[in-house]
This record gives C-alpha cells, structure tokens and sequence, in this order.
C-alpha cells in the first residue's frame, strides 16, 4: 500500500518543484494546477493582465460529446480555459459548448499527480519478483532507458518462453504495431458501452447508433409528436449539446415518455411521463405493449399496427410472412399471444417482471399505435445486460408494428453518444492517417468477460463448443483502463498478480498502473503536435499542441518505437510516418458535405507554403476553407436550418421501395425472425436465442434477486445494481480532478424505501455487496430511484482496502461478475446485491483525499 | 441608473455544473471557493419525484448587505452598472460579507486571507464578452444584461422556494420557474 502520508508530503515538494518549473522549463503550465500559494496568485494576476492567446485544445474523451476546448495560454502558461464562441448561438446553428469536465482539462494536463518519470515496482525483478506486492508496493524512479530495455527484455524472455499468444494486450492502437511485426499478441474483445447493440442489430436490420445510425437528425425530430425514450439520460451521460437538441423538440410541441429506473434530469427538463422499470426488463414490457396492439387494433375502427410497413418492409411478424424455409410457428406473434407455448404475453405478465402496471403498459403502447409521428429511441443502457441480445430486435418490432420509421418525425433506433436524437451520416469528416495496418498474426482473441478468469485458469471460450488453452504471463496496458472497466475486478486484480509482467502507460497512477510493474508517463493530447475530433455530424474540430511535454512525458508512438527498436525492428517499419505525417493527411483528406447536399468535397486549402511550413509531403489542394483558418478557429460546422439539404430519415428509401433498397440482412428486410441473428449468438459459444425476440431472462437480473420467484420472496441480494455515468468522470476519466470531485461527491444513490428498511439516512457510510465484491460509499438517499434498484456511479478509480479487501471508492465493477452471455454482452446493469449499514470507519468526501502521487 | 443582472432559466437548468466550473476557472479558484455554486432541490415522493436546480452567483443586488457591512469598503456598488465590486487591496478578511449575504455568495480564501466574490466577469464584459457562467451553459438558461431588460422579457420573479427573500437586498436577479 502506497504510504498516503509521505505523499501528501511530497505533494508539497511537487507544488513546489512545478512552480520552480513554470519559470523556463516547461513551455505552459496551469496556474491553478500547481496548486498556487499566495506569491503565485500574485503572479496570476500579472500574467492574467498580459496579452495572450487562445488556442484550440483537446477534450478527447469518450464521454458521448466532443466540444470545442480553448485554452488561453500566457507567455507559456495556461490561465483559462472557453468554449465555443466562433459564431453566434442559435439553436439551428448551435456552439459547440463543453462541460464541467472539458473545462477542467488544464487540471487534468498539469495535474500534481500526472506520472512524471518512468516507474518501475520496488520489488519486481525478471519473473515477477513478489508478485502480489502488485497494488501495493513502493515505486521507484528509473531512466527511460532502464524502462525500455526492461519492457522489451520482459516481450522478449516472455515470448521465447510461452509463445507470442502469452502477451495480451489489452488496448492503445501504439503496442499493437510493434508487438504485430514481433510475432504478434493476444487481444481481447467485447460489447462495451453497446451492450447488445453492438453485433448483433446488423443482422435484422438496424444500426449499432455508434458507426451508423437508425434514426433521423435532430432538425427533423422536431417534427415528431411523441418522443418515448426507452433508457437514456443525455443530461448525464451524453456531453455537448444532445439535451439542448431535445430541449428544442419539446419546445416544437413534442411530449415525451422516459422508461428508465431513475427519474433522471432528462425526465425532469422534457417533463416527461416517467415510467419506471426494473433493469434488464425492457424487452417483458415491450411485449406486453406488443400484446396491447396485437389484441386491440383494429384496421378500420382503431389503427394500431402499421400492417402496410409489416407486411412490406419486414419478415417473421406473423405466420404468413416468415422467411422461406423457417418454421411458420416461429412468429412472433403467435408469441405474443402465447399460441404455443401456452403464455400469452399480456401487459399483466409483463407487469410481474418489469414492474410496470398493466395499465401504463397498455397507455405507453396505445399512445406509440395512435400517435402519428412517434420517435421511439432507447440508448444502450439497456442492452448492456446479460442475455439481452433479443432486446434490440424486440425493440425494432415494437417500431416496426406501428410503422415508426422512415418517415418525418417518425423513427426507431439506438440515440445515444455523439448522434443522441441526431442520426445520420458525417457532414464534415477528416481523413485517414495514412499509416498501413500491421496484421496481428496471433488470433487469440478473448471475451472480456472472462479476461481476467482467463489469465487465471488457462481457458478461455472460443466459439461454439470450443474452448482453447491459453497462458497469459504478459499483460500489456497501451492506452485504455480495462482493469477498472471491465467487469469483476477482484478477478482481475488476482490476474495482475499472477502473471510475470504488467506493463502501463499512463497519465495517472490509474488502476491499470497501480497494478503492474512498470509504468510508462504518456503525454496527453495537449502535449502533442495536434489532431482531430469529430463527434455529432455537423463539426470537426482541429486542435493543436497547447504545450510542450510534461517531464519526462513521452508519446505513445515513441514508445511503440523505442521498444520495438530494442527488439530489433526498425523505427519506419512500425511508424513509417511522422506523427505531423500522419496529421498533415487527416488534413488533407478531409471532406465537407457539398453547399447542394449532393456528396462531400475537400474541406481544407493546403498550399505548398503549408506543406513546407508542416515539413510534409504532399500536394496542394483546393478546398472550402484555408489552412490558417481551420488551426485559428479550430473548428468547421455545417451551418444548419430547417428545410436545408443536410438533414437525414433513417430507412427513407427502404421504406418506399424495400426491394430496391434492400437492408444487409439475410432477407433484406428488417427481420422480426432472424437467422442469421440466432446463428450469431450461438456461434459465440455462450448462450443460445431463438430467431424471434423471446423474453430471456438475465443471469443476475431482476428475477434472481428473488430465492422463490413465485411466492416473491427475496433472497441473499435483493436489491439491482445499474451504473448510471456520473457527470464527474467520462467513464473513468477525470475521476482524480480535485475541483470535479468537490463539485461530484460521487455517493451510492438508495431509493428512500430501501434505505429505510434499512435504516439508512443520507450521509451514511454504506458497504454495497454482491456475491462478487464490496464497496463502501456514502448514500445519498432519493425518491428519484425505483424501490430494488440501486444506483452506484460508473467508474470510480477502486481504492481498495488490503486489510479487508473493501474499495472504498465504489468501484461498480467491483461487483460486477464474470458472466458471459450471448454475443460476449457486457451486463454491467445486471448485477444484483445488498446494501447495509457500515459499521467501520466513516468514509470521508473524495475531494479530502490524498492524491495518487507518486 | 443602469444595473447589470442575471437571468436564470430554472425550467431548462439540468444541473450539470458548467457555469460553476467555468467560473472557477474564470477565477482561478481552488477547492472550496465557489463564486458561483448550482444547489438541488429534490421534491416529491416517488414516484411522483421532482428535482430542481438553482445556479447562484452573485446578484449585484440593488440594496446589498454585503456592501452596507462591510467595515471597510471594499466591497462597493460600481456607479455606472450596479456591479458589486470587492477591492482586495482594502480587505481584512473580517468575512462580515459572508455573514451578511443572505444567499452565501461572498467567499473567503483561506491561501489569501480575503474574500473573494462573482465581479460579473468585468473584464470579460468590457471586451464584449459574457461572463463565463453565461457562455458556459449547455441549456442555455444563464443571461446576463441591464436586469430591466430582462425583466421585461422573462418577467421580474426573483423569489423561488429555498431563496431569501427577494424584499432583503432587492437582487438583480429574474428567474423562469417551472410551470408546474
């Protein structure tokens, strides 16, 4: 265990030691960052009066935005920070303005705690050395050139004593090249933040909502009349402007209807019908609202169903409509109606799994049958539960049944992250980096699921009836934090001290790091030559280099070379392009939607003063705007208004002629019975489904909380779990930023009545179990959640406690079990535990403590 | 007499904490000094449950306690916009603002031994810019300009439960309420 006493000692030191380097050795530095005495603040107020210059910065995080970050740098330090204030604000042509935590990146850059110098575990040596001194050891200051030659001796020794395959890494695209061209590397995969969007839709017919969206852009969502969004709580989880976008829609007229456990902030703002639901249950209800309109439509007296859409544009609906060669009784409407299997669907069994009543089941499905122009979103939520992958599908039916799609205000589909109730393609893009792919020769490939038992026990599952041996003895964390992120983290914490080597790059004492041997300092985009981010379709931002490297801070291109050399490959075989190469094609490959609409065209001018200024290669090129105007402003955005030619109905074409715009499924339709999605899911060699989408219940979800289901008696975990992204962090990002964890205590959140059968108040340190782990947090106490779920905020950096193997940071995959299901779903919302009063030492407010430095 | 003040949008607020943040930033303030802080306000029992957020900086207020108590007159109403202005050089440190304010919004850093408070952003102002809570905010519910103006376009309500009332200092301040 790091001894938190002397670090806070050191602290000081650092703070010190920085502010002796604002004076020439570093090119900028944050004011607030250093942590600033009274003489400093005096300095700031000196600086602050001299002229500086705003710069486009990154904010290159995964949080669901991507928003224009300044930062106002004086005579080499960084005094402020802004948003987008490029052109006037309206809500057609809207800036693109950032978040607490965007705006908080100069404290992330110039961070106390950011990993100065390479460092290496006290006590590991060749082999391990004290292997389960992993996460608690000291750390100890080396050169580069002893990090380097350790981690390439490390892939070296391991790799000629287990074989290429015993290298896993786990994530950064900079590792993978050098480690491509020695032989090659386990990988691992997963759903992530998808859930059961992530695979699985494109064999029915619908998009992921990530690469490619269902669901038409947001100047047309004003045009619907009711928008139900199935899971989803932009206010919190998607950064930028996907609230303001809904906030317009409302204004339009739109009534909206929110089926989430949490009475969310976006429920609150759209004032929302707020229909509260167990997690997990989604697809029960919306059978039970499929029942509704299968029992009560009526062609000529009461239309409910869409049967024109139905009949035209899907297949496996009813009886008559399966695709050829598929058992007619493979329908789902006579699953629906319980025809044979003897269950019918009603709102009333729908009611006992998802908690819903029967009635609002009914209400919900009747409004979505009568209204006329309905946009039913969900986001992935949802998905991210064990043995969902028919939800997707039962979703599409549902929008399929009343025809929502294609049409004006009419849509159906994933609306989250960047294209949150803004689907379609980009309208300004930049290009590719020109680097070739280095194949991976090694095709062990692991579900994250069972990563971490993996390493543990050998095997790992490989596809249907298939299992594989496998002996992992290097762990190698590029850029990512799958230790935190990936669920059962005690399981993978025992994985880190088993294996012969961890090796991290980082900008943090991150979990990743706390646990290996050797920790390599990153820079962060602010230190490098610049790049791009693009995120909803109407902009691209181009930023730039706000700072030179932070001591001995090096890039992760730099490293992937310098550790390849040592392994005897040559610096342009796994880079042959510089890192302004790379940009300058970015640049110039750059598109922008034609001023008709009617296909891209280049965005930038590049002149060949540009191209020798930038010491590339490359030609001259005409395009919208000049170079210098893209680096000033930092961004370009499509100049949106209502009836231009930039905007998108998802599935236009197929709905007016589905045989000549055939879908990329099997049958070309969407399909309410999938083969090809059953087929899918049982080659992955976990769980089966059926071609229809059947009511499965999850592996830790609702019904498991319950030791007798039918006599509803609860059993050792009673309450469900869900991880709702918290505004303190982008999943764990930003986690260690003092001024964001002053402004996000990060508590558990308890529904009143489960706390009080508890005897808990707000304010109380509260142990959360699972039959997988336990945290401690402090409740918050609300009437905003359903009774049974509780809430515990994604991606806290786990703390963990040696003496009683406790994380005190509520780290919600401490709890989160090793369980695959389907298509290697990520079930983060399915999880099932107990909460209770702690009787040990009372937690104090993250911002109080000590920060990771070391 | 010209008198700059806030418009706060409460039905649009989601309470993300963007104006809070870009004003410590603006400010350079560290952990534990907010000039401008967003309170919630949860109501309702489920599940018929309410959340409310109010963003409260200063309200350059047109009778203000903070510069009536002030023992030494550093903190002052600006003659030509009503801002309520804090002269470090003549602070004691006394935190008598802080007492006085009825909406807690003078602060008192602990590394300079003085108070501190929202200036409206002045400089940022007097380059045509909006202060940074204003420019920060992903709803939009933030304005800033002569309170008159405002009023007149948002309406005068300055007292919403949970606030002082509105008749102690006379705030600059308008707000959207929820309609419900």
């Amino acid at each position: 265990m790091i001894k938190f006493i002397e670090k806070i000692q050191n602290h000081m030191i650092s703070r010190r030691s920085f502010l002796g380097m604002s004076a020439g050795a570093i090119a900028a530095v944050s004011l607030t960052g250093c942590g600033l005495t009274k003489v400093a603040t005096k300095q700031a107020e000196e600086i602050a009066k001299t002229e500086g210059q705003w710069l486009t910065a990154a904010c290159w995080h995964n949080c669901g935005g991507r928003c224009l970050n300044k930062a106002y740098v004086v005579d080499g330090v960084v005094v402020r920070q802004k948003t987008d204030d490029t052109h006037p604000d309206t809500p057609d042509y809207i800036q693109q303005r950032g978040c607490a935590r965007g705006r908080s990146q100069r404290h992330q850059v110039f961070g106390v705690d950011r990993i100065k110098y390479p460092m290496k575990r006290k006590h590991w040596e060749p082999g391990g050395g004290k292997k389960e001194l992993r996460g608690k050891d000291e750390w100890v200051r080396i050169s580069w050139d002893e990090a380097l030659d350790t981690v390439a001796g490390e892939i070296k020794r391991i790799r000629e004593k287990y074989g290429s395959n015993s290298i896993l890494v786990t994530g950064g695209s900079e590792m993978p090249r050098t480690l491509g061209l020695y032989g090659g590397h386990s990988t691992h995969w997963g759903t992530t933040s998808w859930g059961t969007w992530r695979w699985g839709p494109s064999k029915f017919g619908m998009e992921d909502g990530y690469t490619e969206h269902s669901i038409n852009d947001r100047l047309d969502l004003r045009n619907s009349e009711l928008v139900v969004i199935w899971g989803g709580n932009p206010a919190w989880s998607a950064g930028g402007s996907p609230m303001y976008h809904y906030l317009q829609a409302k204004k339009a007229g739109a009534k909206f209807i929110i089926i989430d456990p949490i009475y969310t902030d976006t429920s609150e703002t759209l004032e929302a019908q707020w229909v509260p639901i167990y997690p997990g249950t989604d697809h029960a209800m919306a059978l039970g609202m499929a029942y509704t309109l299968v029992t009560e439509d009526n062609p000529a007296l009461n239309p409910l169903i869409d049967w024109d859409f139905l009949n035209r544009c899907t297949v496996g609906f009813d009886a008559a409509h399966v695709p050829p060669g598929a058992d007619p009784k493979e329908n789902l409407k006579d699953y629906i109606l319980g025809t044979y299997d003897g269950v019918p669907k009603t709102p009333e069994w729908a009611a006992e799994i998802c908690g819903v009543e029967p009635e609002t089941i009914r209400d919900i499905a009747r409004k979505i049958g009568k209204t006329k122009r309905v946009a039913l979103f969900t986001a992935w939520a949802a998905a991210r539960t064990n043995n969902s992958d028919s939800w997707p599908q039962m979703f599409m039916s549902v929008g399929a049944m009343t025809g929502h799609m294609g049409q004006p205000g009419q849509m159906t589909g994933v609306s989250c992250h960047f294209a949150t109730g803004n689907g379609g393609p980009y309208l300004v893009k930049p290009g590719g980096n020109g680097l070739p792919v280095i194949k991976n020769p090694v095709t062990d490939r692991i579900n994250d699921n069972e990563m971490w038992e993996t390493i543990l026990t050998g095997k790992y599952t490989a596809g249907y009836n298939m299992k594989k041996d496998i002996n992992i003895q290097l762990i190698y964390h590029g850029y990512n934090a799958v230790l935190q992120t990936r669920s059962a983290m005690n399981k993978g914490i025992d994985a880190h001290r088993k294996v012969e080597f961890v090796v991290s790059h980082s900008h943090f004492l991150t979990t990743n790091s706390k646990y290996a041997d050797i920790i390599l300092p990153a820079t962060t985009e602010w230190e490098r030559e610049g790049g791009f981010s693009n995120g909803n379709r109407e902009m691209l931002i181009h930023y730039t280099r706000i700072t030179q490297p932070l001591f001995e801070a090096k890039h992760d291109q730099w490293m992937a070379i310098e550790i390849g050399k040592r392994l005897g490959l040559k610096a342009e075989d796994i880079y042959p392009l510089s890192e302004k190469q790379q940009i300058f094609n970015q640049l110039a490959g750059a598109t922008v939607i034609k001023e008709d609409g009617s296909g891209m065209e280049k965005l930038v001018t590049i002149t060949a003063g540009d191209i020798a200024a930038m010491g590339v290669a490359g030609n001259p090129q005409q395009g919208r705007i000049t170079l210098q105007e893209f680096r000033e402003k930092g961004i370009y955005q499509v100049e949106r208004k209502p009836g231009d030619k930039y905007g998108h109905i998802a599935y236009e074409k197929f709905r007016q002629n589905p045989e000549a715009n055939k879908l990329k499924t099997e049958s070309g339709k969407l399909e309410i019975h999938s083969k090809g999605l059953s087929d899918l899911i049982k080659n992955y060699g976990f769980t089966e489904i059926r071609p229809i989408p059947t009511y499965n219940r999850a592996i830790e979800g609702y019904e498991d909380t319950f030791k007798d289901w039918d006599n509803k008696i609860k059993g050792e975990y009673p309450l469900q779990i869900i991880n709702p992204h918290y505004f303190r962090r982008s999943h764990s990002i930003f986690d260690n930023i003092p001024q964001l964890r002053e402004v996000y205590p990060n508590p558990v959140f308890l529904s009143t009545k489960d706390a009080k059968e508890r005897g808990i108040k707000s304010g109380d340190t509260v142990l959360v179990k699972s039959r997988h782990g336990k945290v401690l947090r402090t409740a918050s106490v609300t009437e905003r959640l359903m009774p049974g779920v509780v809430g515990l905020p994604h991606g806290a950096w786990a703390e963990i406690d040696e003496k009683t193997g406790i994380d005190k940071a509520g780290a919600d995959n401490i709890l989160t079990g090793p369980i695959a299901t389907g298509q290697g779903t990520a079930g983060w919302n399915t999880c099932i535990g107990e909460v209770e009063k702690y009787n040990g030492e009372t937690l104090i407010p993250d911002v109080k403590w000590p920060q990771r430095i070391i | 007499m010209s008198q700059l003040g806030f418009h706060f949008n409460m039905a649009t607020c989601i309470g993300c904490r963007a104006c809070q943040i870009a004003c410590k930033d603006r400010n350079n303030s560290k952990v534990g000094v907010l000039y401008r802080k967003v309170y919630d306000m949860e109501s309702g029992t489920y599940p018929n449950p309410r959340i409310d957020h109010f963003s409260l900086g200063c309200n350059h207020c047109a009778q203000p306690k903070c510069v009536a108590n002030c023992p030494t007159n550093a903190l002052y109403k600006r003659a030509e916009d009503g801002i309520v202005m804090h002269d470090k050089a003549k602070c004691i440190g006394c935190k008598m603002c802080l007492w006085s304010c009825p909406y807690g919004v003078p602060q008192y850093k602990e590394d300079e031994g003085k108070a501190g408070k929202c200036d409206l952003c002045v400089d940022l102002m007097a380059k045509g810019e909006e202060p940074a809570c204003v420019g920060a905010c992903v709803m939009r519910a933030l304005n800033v300009g002569e309170i008159e103006a405002l009023r007149k376009q948002y309406g005068s309500t300055a007292d919403v439960k949970g606030l002082p009332s509105s008749s102690t200092t006379h705030p600059s301040l308008c707000i959207t309420t929820k309609k419900r």
